[in-house]
């Protein structure tokens, strides 16, 4: 799969961001940026709060981050992260990639550089989420892989097709019901099924 | 120009001058300091007042020398006049630096002056490229760039001044007059760096609800060949040309898009426009005829009618004769040198972040009327203006904005249905200025 091409240019006057981190000057360098950004922006410490779930993009601090300072599990953040490193030790890296960092920003943080992490942070956050959906995806179709064997044995049988024109016919019937193919191949392995039990 | 910013106001006139906190002349107490120590006319005295050290960085030779000159005669001149007045009560010494138009230069030239020279303010830098160069040498020193050009936006740094306009205020508006008037298929070319890119990128947001971009080419800082560009357009067909090339190349497009004219009249200025966000006065004597009936937005075209441009062009001639043109470049440079003078006497120091509190504080008179500084971007208000060249080497200008426009570096407010920028009403924008102004 390709990466998709980014988005339009996001329209950051309706995003609300919250900056998990001490009072700190890196801090407020972000929370300035943020606001010469267009974003409403909130600086919590030392967790965020339920409402925080539904901010579009949380910055955090990794230096002084700890488990359960997110009100979610690790690797599944409902938004972008970005991750705040002032020591670039592996423990705290391994930390901020364990919960899901789509992008960072090393301390001392200036007027530079908040821009484009969190462009970085939302295409990376939209891509993982685009993939994990794809991956999702196929998988259910690998599961019913024997369903639709079965289903294209079933209109073999009954309607005198090869393989190729079995597979044409399920993917016709799919689509004029529009569902999945899986979902037609399920319909009918269960029609023959019945048939076979009450034959 | 229909571009309305009645939602908010920009801080207006100056605040009385006579309760200035700084100490009268020769009183000794004069404090301005180095970067970590404090110094009292290290740079010795001139009557009567201490010297200061101002850095100006612009490149005199190179590609763009003509538009550096343009800058470094617009800062002298600022200079000289505050010089003469005695109401300042600091001598400014400008010490200068000339990158010759090489980008990897200007980070040293940049060093010298703060560290060597003892320069803690900078004025300066055409490009953006070299402004993004002294930017981490600046933040080093502790220092503050005044930067007077016009340039593409989304930065905001906190130890620069953006003293020329920023999109919302020029390619924004040129494309609210234009897109309606010759049409909606554009086609752009530029310098290839940043400016060009990023302006072209905007101008193909702009175009993106209902026009289109027949073709987009660039030319090398400095090149000339501009043969195929023109082929191109002349087989495409565009309803205008947004040129965003400098130097010489600008001059050669220019040139051959002329000739191009000439043989074919569907390709005349009056037909199909070149326009331009970085088309000046400087150009307009540099290119003559060919530049003529061809459209450009800028904050200040000598032309400005009004009693403040009158008295300016009057010193102007003065200094550099009568036949003297000079551009928004010339202006943005004297605006820099002299707000960062007044912002100087004000503060009673040269500490960055004490002049700057001054210069985001108040309005401020240029020859293109008041201006502010907004402080949450340190980007300046400016009213566009849009002109077409004239025969003479000026800009007949056809519209003005009708108000000051507050600076939207990033385009956070643009509204592409609108084509304009601008807080919806009963919103709060984003740059309300905070300090009131009191006339």
């Amino acid at each position: 799969m390709t990466v998709t091409p980014p988005p339009a240019r996001p329209s950051l006057r309706q995003w609300r961001a919250v900056v998990l981190h001490r009072p700190h000057a890196s801090a407020e360098a972000v929370v300035r940026q943020l606001e010469r950004l267009g974003l409403t922006v909130r600086q919590v410490w030392p967790e965020l709060a339920a409402e925080d779930r539904g901010a579009d993009v949380v910055f955090f601090d990794a230096d002084m981050a700890f488990d359960g300072m997110f009100p979610w599990e690790a690797g599944s953040a409902p938004m972008p992260l970005v991750a705040l490193i002032g020591s670039e030790a592996p423990g705290r890296v391994e930390w901020a990639l364990r919960h899901g960092s789509n992008a960072h920003l090393l301390k001392p943080i200036s007027s530079a550089g908040v821009y484009s992490a969190l462009l970085i942070a939302a295409h990376a956050f939209d891509q993982s989420r685009l993939l994990r959906e794809t991956i999702d995806d196929l998988r259910d179709r690998l599961r019913h892989r024997p369903t639709v064997a079965r289903a294209m044995l079933r209109l073999m049988r009954t309607e005198g097709l090869d393989e190729v024109a079995a597979m044409r016919r399920l993917r016709s019937i799919a689509q004029d019901r529009r569902i999945t193919v899986e979902a037609a191949a399920a319909e009918l392995a269960s029609e023959g099924d019945a048939d076979a039990a009450g034959r | 120009m229909r571009i309305n910013n009645s939602a908010y106001e920009m801080p207006r006139g100056d605040r009385a001058p006579t309760s200035t906190p700084f100490p009268r002349r020769g009183s000794g107490l004069l404090v301005f300091s180095g970067p970590g120590q404090a110094r009292q006319g290290e740079f010795g005295v001139a009557d009567g007042r201490p010297i200061l050290r101002i850095g100006i960085v612009f490149s005199t030779t190179g590609p763009y020398a003509a538009l550096g000159r343009e800058g470094l005669d617009g800062a002298l001149m600022a200079l000289a006049e505050i010089n003469e007045d005695p109401s300042f009560p600091v001598r400014l010494e400008a010490r200068l630096g000339d990158p010759g138009g090489q980008t990897d230069r200007y980070p040293a030239v940049a060093e010298h002056l703060l560290r060597e020279e003892g320069c803690r303010h900078l004025v300066g830098g055409i490009t953006s490229w070299s402004r993004k160069e002294m930017i981490p040498v600046i933040e080093r020193h502790d220092g503050l760039l005044w930067y007077p050009c016009p340039y593409e936006g989304y930065e905001a740094n906190d130890r620069v001044v953006y003293l020329g306009a920023c999109p919302n205020q020029h390619v924004v508006p040129l494309f609210a007059h234009v897109l309606p008037r010759y049409g909606s298929a554009g086609y752009l070319v530029g310098s290839n760096y940043i400016w060009g890119w990023e302006t072209n990128r905007i101008a193909r947001e702009l175009m993106s609800p209902r026009g289109e971009v027949v073709g987009e080419r660039y030319l090398p800082l400095g090149g000339t060949d501009v043969s195929r560009i023109v082929g191109e357009i002349r087989d495409r067909r565009p309803d205008f040309v947004l040129n965003t090339l400098i130097g010489p190349s600008s001059y050669a497009f220019l040139d051959a898009y002329a000739a191009l004219g000439r043989n074919e009249p569907a390709f005349r200025a009056e037909a199909r426009p070149v326009v331009s966000c970085n088309l000046t006065e400087v150009e307009l004597g540099l290119v003559g005829p060919a530049a003529v009936g061809h459209l450009a937005t800028a904050v200040y075209f000598d032309s400005l009618r009004g009693e403040e441009n009158a008295r300016f062009r009057a010193r102007v001639a003065g200094r550099f004769g009568a036949a003297r043109r000079v551009s928004a470049f010339f202006t943005g440079a004297y605006t820099a040198v002299r707000i960062l003078a007044e912002s100087l006497r004000e503060a009673g120091r040269d500490d960055p972040d004490a002049v700057l509190a001054v210069a985001t504080g108040r309005g401020f008179e240029t020859p293109a009327g008041l201006i502010a500084i907004d402080p949450r971007t340190h980007h300046a208000w400016h009213r566009p203006l849009l002109g077409r060249a004239a025969a003479d080497g000026g800009f007949a200008i056809l519209e003005a904005a009708e108000a000051p426009l507050a600076p939207d570096p990033y385009l956070i407010d643009l509204d592409l249905a609108a084509g304009a920028t601008g807080a919806p009403p009963g919103e709060t924008p984003p740059s309300r200025p905070t300090l009131r102004v009191i006339r």
